[in-house]
């Protein structure tokens, strides 16, 4: 396998004015992403995400680093970049003044495809998408979902080697999302090397052979979901809903297997305190949970064991929830 | 160049599509002015003949100048504020020097047309009134027209690439009003002599080399400015706007 994309040492500061202070954006990224890899930018908004990616299609000019782009410079030749790339950015900016397929056509021919091509491609594209029925519509009478699969549409006319994709599935309902995830894995099957940016979790999970872990501009880590959910202490996740006189977290603290508890607000003022145990199970770990609940004269009202999200991984490299 | 071409082909595609609201916008206002100014008041007697001729150029160059306007300011003042349809463009395989290039030349495409079509229409109004002398010279018509073209979309790359949205509307008061007042459009520059060494301040509005070159194109017989002069003024705001706009766009754009 090789590398597509080299992304080194990568720096971004938007620069301030007399109003606002500058803004370090990005702080120092570097990853590679294979060939054919699904990879993902996982971290909430402001961390550098989209900027990182605004710098891999040249419409951010990054302060330091460089980037490679199945071997070129995207810094020395934004030209010949450009033809490697393909974005599916977060704004939606089809061209409203023509047609769904003109949409396809008119892309083509900016990138060069003859005519022959370009119209079988568009062709092949909205059958792909199931939008041949809508050829004719403007894209602002599309539903949101259907526009992004037209975004799709739109960046593989030009046969990317690589295709970004911003926040895909943001402001799309749960339907569309499953639709748009089943898009992307058809097109990682066929062989195409993809990046997203997304805060969501589970897309992430579902979606990403490797994970980028990213917030306040640096990446705290990179590996697959798999890696990064059993490199939590303990390997699972047990959640508790009690309620007790004296404080559960100390005592749970201490029992053997539990590796470690953080307490999750759970909103609601009822007495019941939400506590997840990052802990090793089996040798009677749930037996020990609820004698020391019972010790404790606790009242246990929902209890769980099940194997760590990336959540889960987020909050154990962060110390906080994932800011939405 | 073939993207170069293909955006091109796009913003025609475009513009032929929706060419009547496009007209309407562009040729309104000439029509209006020459029904009053060309027809209405010199029947009345309240208007002196000559002022007929010397308005047919100047509303000329104030629709190419509206034209290049709305061709090119308008879209984007919209685009870098949001809709970020220009992002396809500059993912394009060609340079951003090149993508605010080619917003330029569809802009002078649809303002060179405005021109001319705002002639004939002119025209039109006032064939029945006497004394008008509009003897066409289309040797000269279609470099001016070339050219102010060139300048009216370079000056609202240069202006919409740096306004932001919520000024947009102050824009015709403050910037576009006054310089169709002052842009020698209903009295030529040659008179202008009677303000002094002031007459020198009005060189600074690009409108008056756009107004000259039509007067020198379309009524030859009224007296303009040196020829030298007015080339040197057209190719010089040309440049000077051409290569500021596009720099302001290339800032815009790519952050």
């Amino acid at each position: 396998m090789s590398a597509v994309l080299e992304v080194g040492q990568l720096v971004k500061t938007y620069p301030g004015s007399r109003k606002a202070p500058a803004v370090e954006a990005v702080r120092g990224i570097s990853f590679q992403v294979e060939a054919g890899e699904l990879f993902g930018l996982l971290g909430p908004n402001g961390a550098g995400k989209s900027t990182t990616l605004g710098c891999i299609t040249t419409l951010v000019r990054p302060t330091s680093g460089r980037i490679l782009v199945d071997g070129v410079d995207v810094g020395r030749d934004p030209v010949a970049a450009k033809r490697r790339i393909a974005v599916v950015p977060q704004v939606r900016n089809l061209d409203r003044d023509l047609t769904v397929r003109e949409v396809l056509t008119f892309h083509g021919r900016y990138f060069g495809l003859p005519a022959a091509e370009r119209e079988s491609r568009a062709d092949r594209l909205l059958e792909q998408m199931q939008l041949t029925d809508r050829a004719n519509a403007k894209p602002l009478e599309l539903s949101g979902g259907l526009q992004q699969r037209l975004l799709i549409a739109r960046a593989l006319m030009h046969d990317p080697k690589v295709l970004l994709l911003d926040e895909p599935t943001i402001g799309l309902d749960p339907q569309a999302r499953r639709l748009l995830w089943e898009t992307l894995l058809d097109l990682h099957r066929q062989g195409l090397t993809q990046i997203l940016t997304t805060h969501y979790m589970e897309e992430a999970d579902r979606l990403c052979q490797r994970v980028a872990i990213i917030d306040h501009g640096l990446i705290l880590t990179i590996d697959t979901p798999e890696a990064l959910k059993s490199s939590l202490p303990g390997g699972h996740v047990l959640d508790l809903d009690a309620r007790s006189e004296s404080p559960l977290a100390p005592l749970l603290q201490g029992l053997p297997g539990v590796a470690r508890v953080e307490a999750i607000p759970n909103g609601v003022d009822d007495g019941y305190e939400r506590l997840r145990l990052f802990v090793v199970p089996g040798d009677g770990l749930l037996d020990r949970v609820l004698h020391a609940v019972r010790d404790a004269r606790g009242d246990l009202r929902h209890i769980s064991l099940q194997a760590p999200s990336l959540e889960d991984v987020y909050v154990h490299l962060t110390g906080k929830e994932l800011r939405e | 160049m073939t993207a170069f071409m293909a955006l091109l082909r796009r913003d025609l595609l475009v513009a032929s599509r929706n060419a009547f609201p496009l007209l309407m916008a562009t040729l309104t206002q000439p029509i209006l002015v020459v029904l009053v100014f060309g027809n209405i008041l010199p029947r009345l007697g309240l208007v002196a003949d000559q002022f007929r001729t010397v308005m047919v150029p100047g509303l000329m160059s104030i629709t190419m100048l509206m034209a290049g306007v709305q061709g090119v300011l308008m879209p984007l003042v919209t685009d870098l504020s949001g809709s970020r349809e220009v992002d396809e463009r500059l993912l394009a395989p060609l340079s951003v020097m090149a993508v605010a290039a080619e917003k330029i030349v569809a802009g002078a495409i649809h303002a060179a047309l405005a021109g001319l079509l705002a002639l004939p229409a002119m025209m039109l109004l006032m064939h029945q009134v006497a004394g008008v002398a509009v003897h066409p010279n289309w040797l000269a018509l279609t470099p001016c027209v070339v050219l102010c073209g060139l300048l009216s979309a370079s000056f609202g790359m240069t202006l919409g690439a740096r306004v932001q949205p919520r000024f947009s509307g102050l824009l015709f008061a403050v910037i576009l009003g006054p310089m169709m007042l002052f842009g020698c459009a209903y009295y030529p520059y040659a008179a202008l002599n009677v303000l002094g060494p002031f007459q020198y301040v009005f060189l600074l509005n690009p409108l008056v080399f756009m107004s000259e070159a039509m007067r020198v194109a379309v009524t030859p017989n009224v007296p303009h400015m040196p020829i030298v002069l007015l080339l040197a003024g057209l190719v010089g705001c040309v440049a000077a706007f051409g290569w500021m706009g596009a720099r302001t766009f290339q800032k815009r754009t790519i952050v």
